[in-house]
């Protein structure tokens, strides 16, 4: 269970001159194991839910050996409220202007041989560490990511963002996973083996989707990924239009940007090349029938083509409700599925937007904007 | 990271596919590998998943062809095998799509292995 009380509640128990503070709050908090893992957590004005994040990586049942939080400029308390927590804050001279500038910054102190990155607003199952470092038995595997659910679920967008997760977690990546090709050790919360962060140079600047990025490099290396599904991670999701239509940008572009640049290389992955190529039709020439043609035959033919866009309703909720069940989810999958539908319907229109200008008018987001 | 149309489309019937092949693959693997562990909690889970899938778009069309009489405008009601045909065409159509992707992509891997194989033994007669 994930302590939420208010960071201000948090901090005031602790005793910030005490030389081995982290290690006691390590102990107090959880008991767990040492592990040699550092945790990066690049963070700008992340005051609202800094803590949570840090206090789930304290309360660990394995114990990373450093957290260090990357404060990249904040213009309010997040560097002050880490610091009460007992972990490491690291600043950069100036703002790195990416998450990756940020996670690079702290790169060169790290002196583990494992390396987890999270987002500052994400907090983990207690567990979650323990079982994505089981990944690492296996010296071929660089990178483990875990499952992905929404810490919140109250708005329009939160709920549609939790019907895609439990799909796509339950379903997609684990087909991945069986394939032993998951598409993206998710930036939110991946373990890293640190050699192999440094041998490809750390997290790159030349997408907007530097996850994307580090695992399609890592297939092309002969290297392995691997997706625990019993790793539980808990974002927080854009809550509103504005935000949520930021982050997807930022994906949509990020995807154009890698399959651009990893053309030639992801054809020498089996496996990869398919999903890939499936998705690019997917979310190109279905998504033009999808918003365009649909409508047009549902005016000028009949209403009934409008059934087009709930006629795949099983492969969405067969499922999201067989992972909801687990859950005790239920009712709440169930009614966040209109949610989805909307949600998909933006992610469609952006994705076409961004290949329009990525492709037709050369326009590159190079830009890095929050998703909340 | 789910980009564009999540759900719908040639993807969700490659995801079918490819678990529909789980159990075969299994199955040559302990035939072949005496080190390999039958996984079967995640293919029987991923199996079932995928049943549920097409029983569901066959309830779906079932659904829609009744309350809405949706097949009307397309089927010749005289005849029940013509009814199954249009039935079918969209499916055949989306696998037909998916196998002449997956073959375009195919041929694409095969043909830069070969040029690169090419370029290699260039490089090694300079």
């Amino acid at each position: 269970m994930l302590d939420t009380s208010l960071p201000s509640q948090k901090t005031q128990n602790l005793k910030p001159d005490t030389d081995d503070l982290e290690t006691n709050i390590k102990t107090a908090l959880s008991g767990g194991a040492l592990c040699p893992v550092t945790v990066i957590v690049p963070a700008y004005n992340e005051a609202d839910c800094i803590a949570d994040t840090v206090n789930s990586l304290l309360a660990q049942t394995l114990v990373a050996e450093e957290i260090i939080v990357v404060d990249d400029g904040s213009t309010d308390n997040t560097a002050e409220i880490c610091r009460r927590l007992g972990v490491t804050v690291v600043t950069p001279p100036a703002n790195t202007g990416s998450k990756a500038g940020a996670q690079n910054y702290a790169l060169s102190q790290v002196k583990t041989s494992y390396i987890l990155a999270i987002d500052a607003d994400t907090t983990l199952k207690p567990d979650a560490l323990e079982q994505l470092f089981s990944a690492m038995d296996d010296p071929e595997v660089v990178a483990a990511c875990g499952f992905v659910l929404p810490q919140h679920v109250n708005t329009l967008w939160e709920r549609g963002r939790y019907v895609e997760y439990l799909m796509a977690f339950t379903f997609y990546k684990q087909v991945q996973e069986y394939y032993e090709k998951p598409l993206i050790s998710s930036g939110c919360f991946s373990l890293f083996r640190s050699d192999y962060l440094r041998q490809i140079g750390g997290w790159s600047l030349r997408t907007m989707a530097e996850d994307m990025d580090l695992t399609w490099t890592a297939y092309q290396l002969g290297k392995k990924v691997r997706f625990i599904p019993e790793a539980v991670c808990y974002p927080i999701e854009p809550r509103n239009f504005n935000f949520m239509r930021k982050q997807l940008k930022r994906w949509a572009h990020g995807f154009i940007q890698n399959v651009r640049l990893h053309r030639k290389g992801i054809l020498k992955v089996p496996f990869l090349r398919s999903i890939v190529t499936v998705m690019c039709w997917d979310a190109s020439i279905a998504s033009i029938f999808y918003l365009t043609l649909i409508p047009i035959l549902s005016v000028m033919v009949s209403p009934l083509f409008l059934l087009g866009y709930i006629i795949d309703l099983p492969m969405i909720l067969v499922p999201t409700l067989v992972k909801a069940y687990s859950r005790g989810e239920t009712w709440k999958a169930l009614s966040s599925i209109p949610a989805f539908m909307v949600l998909r319907v933006l992610n469609s229109a952006i994705f076409l937007e961004a290949l329009f200008k990525e492709v037709v008018l050369k326009k590159t987001l190079t830009s890095y904007e929050k998703g909340h | 990271m789910n980009i564009g149309l999540p759900g719908a489309g040639v993807g969700g019937l490659y995801y079918l596919a490819c678990t529909s092949f789980m159990p075969i693959k299994e199955i040559y693997l302990c035939l072949t590998k005496t080190e390999h562990k039958f996984r079967y909690r995640l293919v029987i889970t991923q199996l079932g998943i995928a049943c549920g899938i097409v029983l569901g778009l066959i309830a779906m069309y079932l659904l829609v062809s009744n309350v809405f009489g949706l097949n009307l405008s397309l089927a010749d009601n005289s005849g029940g095998e013509k009814l199954w045909f249009y039935s079918l065409l969209p499916v055949v159509i989306s696998l037909g799509l998916l196998m002449v992707l997956l073959g375009l992509i195919e041929v694409a891997a095969y043909l830069a292995k070969k040029n690169e194989a090419l370029e290699d033994i260039c490089r090694g007669g300079d």
